[in-house]
């Protein structure tokens, strides 16, 4: 058994107003300090390379997706929230993505997509907002998920100064069909995917 | 036999067998890319190399698919000497090889990326580009060849000319320009094409109607039995996310098919993954065939065998053994003798594996006591009868929808098939699984048992076809009790 004993109280905390005073001071003290809380959504969430938002689908420069529909993101994402079918196509790449779901009720936007995507096809957005009237609207498609890959381009830079510090070898160029330099024009092509791509101009074609 | 070391312990290994061979037999893994049990052996890939000591001489590293084991050999796999050699074949396996996985749908089960990981291969140190070739090369209706991603292993080869004896491919040109060919650029022929595509240790070799189906780590795989001929070839079924069926593989059974299958069987998919399916029961009322529950269905089945005595009781052929015997069950009670639909020779028949004859159970229902009956035979007897019941998987498609369809009015009859027929003369028509939904037995050709499993579920409102047939029987046992 345990015994509380009561603090006696002295005539002054007996009488509550020293007490009361002393809240309110604090009340009108902050009420002329500068605010720390904000106004969302009025007030948009400040956002910057390093906000881990909704992961979107990049759109290369020259109008195709750049995801080749290889699978990892959906092995890679710990809420299955990734549904991935994959078709041919003409282009030089053969492969690309026929449907490309993400759950966006089961993404708990950890990220996993983007470490595992070895294409630079899928990047997490700034975008945070999530609200619409059913589950169903909430199943992005590929069609919402695309984004140009110059919106991306800061999370994009940023992703690649990180992955950069583990890598020996440059990295090839990105956001170009890679395998038109495997063509029969390699040249012409390689050209091509370095005008494309400002942020691997600087950078050896085709090392990996 | 003779007895050699390998890795320390002692083993019996047949002289007459390469190394590997014996290796493999005990438990230890030796990489390989163009050896396979099934063909003869060449050493081309150099993938396989081990240290192998003899008598007095200092350990020599050897490949183990060219030689072969003499008394007191001592072996050593997992050596520093034979990891380097291994590691240096695969940089030059590498050297020219694109790495795009990714896109390649071999990934997953590719040798290539098995032994690169496991040999701790990561990096390469060639500065040089690779070598430009064709990424997609038809090879007839079946076969598409990547020569980027080829190794000239020459598995594909060497199988076209031991197994089917036809050859029919080569390597062309020289050096690094080196690509598997088709003489005179031909398609290929036959109907033994897909296996190359399984032998195939890269993803060269890709099937045309497999290609960037799937990945394969998201296929869920079942061992089975392939219902495309009496042969029974044990296959491997690979359904996508509890949908479709993606592909048939074969499965090594010496007994059976050995390590390979045909392409009729390969692709005989379209039958498991036809859309219409036939889900609880169609009963014919006053505004013709209308859906109702199963306990409707059965209950109109019950009806008409209990008012028709002499009805016939026909089976598919893809009813297996279990299914069979429930079938003899029903019959014996009402004194009957089952049938099971038995459609004569196909015409596909070779001298490899396929059998021609379209029914994979034929000898097991015949074993229980069923009489086969041709599909014409068939029609001029339900013609003659009063009514009838047909039992299990495309029984209507096997008896000739046609047929059935002409039968006149006079006759009723029961159906329990996975797709809904649309025969006039049909009264009930219940639902029943696949053979990829249901479990079983075949007994082929032979007499060899194979199994078939269920890879996924039936859709909503289907159930076994056993079932259907306790639930026919459940009055008669009311009425003995």
């Amino acid at each position: 058994m345990v015994i509380v004993k009561r603090k006696e109280l002295s005539l002054l905390e007996r009488l509550y107003v020293p007490e009361i005073a002393r809240g309110l001071s604090i009340t009108f003290r902050k009420m002329f300090e500068k605010k720390i809380t904000r106004q969302y959504p009025e007030e948009p969430l400040p956002k910057t390379e390093v906000t881990r938002g909704q992961p979107r689908l990049v759109v290369k420069d020259d109008g195709n997706i750049a995801c080749v529909s290889c699978g990892l993101c959906e092995a890679a994402c710990p809420a299955y929230a990734i549904t991935i079918d994959g078709g041919e196509t003409d282009r030089p790449i053969e492969r690309e993505p026929k449907r490309f779901d993400i759950d966006m009720l089961r993404c708990i936007l950890c990220g996993f997509c983007e470490e595992a995507c070895p294409k630079d096809a899928i990047f997490m957005s700034d975008e945070l907002e999530l609200a619409d009237y059913s589950r169903e609207m909430l199943v992005y498609d590929m069609e919402k998920l695309k984004r140009p890959a110059a919106a991306m381009r800061k999370r994009i830079e940023y992703v690649h100064k990180i992955n950069d510090r583990w890598r020996s070898a440059p990295r090839p160029p990105m956001l170009a069909d890679q395998h038109g330099a495997h063509g029969h024009a390699p040249s012409a092509s390689t050209a091509g995917s370095h005008a494309s791509s400002p942020t691997a101009a600087a950078q050896k074609p085709h090392a990996g | 036999m003779v007895k050699i070391t390998v890795n320390g312990r002692e083993i019996d290994a047949d002289p007459k067998k390469p190394l590997i061979a014996a290796c493999h037999g005990h438990d230890v893994d030796v990489p390989h890319y163009c050896y396979h049990p099934g063909l003869s052996t060449v050493g081309s890939c150099r993938m396989c190399q081990v240290e192998v000591q003899q008598g007095q001489t200092p350990g020599r590293v050897m490949v183990a698919c060219r030689t072969y084991p003499a008394e007191g050999m001592v072996v050593n796999t997992e050596s520093e000497k034979s990891h380097a050699t291994r590691r240096e074949c695969l940089e030059f396996l590498l050297k020219n090889h694109p790495l795009d996985c990714p896109i390649c749908d071999k990934a997953g089960e590719c040798d290539l990326q098995d032994f690169t990981y496991q040999e701790g291969q990561s990096t390469g140190r060639s500065k040089e580009p690779r070598r430009p070739l064709e990424k997609r090369h038809s090879l007839g209706d079946v076969i598409v060849l990547d020569q980027e991603r080829c190794i000239l292993c020459s598995r594909c080869v060497r199988f076209f000319e031991e197994v089917p004896k036809k050859a029919q491919l080569t390597v062309s040109s020289l050096g690094s320009r080196s690509v598997i060919s088709s003489f005179a650029d031909r398609p290929l022929t036959g109907n033994y094409q897909g296996n190359i595509a399984d032998l195939c240790p890269v993803g060269a070799l890709t099937l045309k109607k497999f290609r960037f189906q799937a990945r394969v780590w998201n296929l869920v795989k079942q061992a089975s039995t392939c219902p495309e001929c009496s042969r029974g070839c044990s296959i491997q079924v690979e359904v996508l996310r509890g949908g479709d069926v993606k592909r048939f593989r074969p499965r090594e059974n010496q007994a059976v098919n050995g390590w390979w299958m045909c392409d009729t069987g390969r692709f005989s998919f379209a039958h498991v993954n036809a859309p219409n399916r036939l889900a609880n029961a169609l009963v014919r009322g006053e505004q013709g065939l209308v859906e109702r529950s199963i306990e409707d269905g059965i209950a109109a089945v019950r009806a008409l065998l209990d008012a028709q005595p002499q009805a016939l009781l026909v089976a598919s052929p893809f009813c297996t053994v279990e299914e069979g015997q429930a079938i003899l069950a029903l019959a014996k009670r009402r004194g009957t003798t089952p049938l099971f639909v038995a459609p004569g020779p196909n015409g596909l028949k070779d001298d490899l594996l396929h059998t021609g004859d379209p029914c994979p159970n034929r000898r097991g229902l015949a074993d229980l006591g069923f009489q086969p009956i041709e599909s014409k035979e068939l029609a001029k007897q339900l013609a003659a009868s009063k009514a009838a019941v047909l039992f299990g998987e495309r029984v209507v498609e096997l008896a000739g929808q046609a047929a059935l369809a002409a039968l006149p009015a006079s006759v009723s009859l029961a159906v329990f098939d996975c797709h809904a027929p649309d025969a006039a003369a049909c009264t009930v028509a219940i639902g029943v699984p696949t053979w990829v939904e249901r479990s079983g037995t075949y007994v082929n050709v032979d007499g060899h048992k194979g199994p078939i499993s269920a890879v996924k579920a039936a859709p909503a409102g289907v159930r076994a076809l056993a079932r259907h047939l306790a639930a026919l029987d459940v009055r008669v046992e009311a009425a003995r009790s």
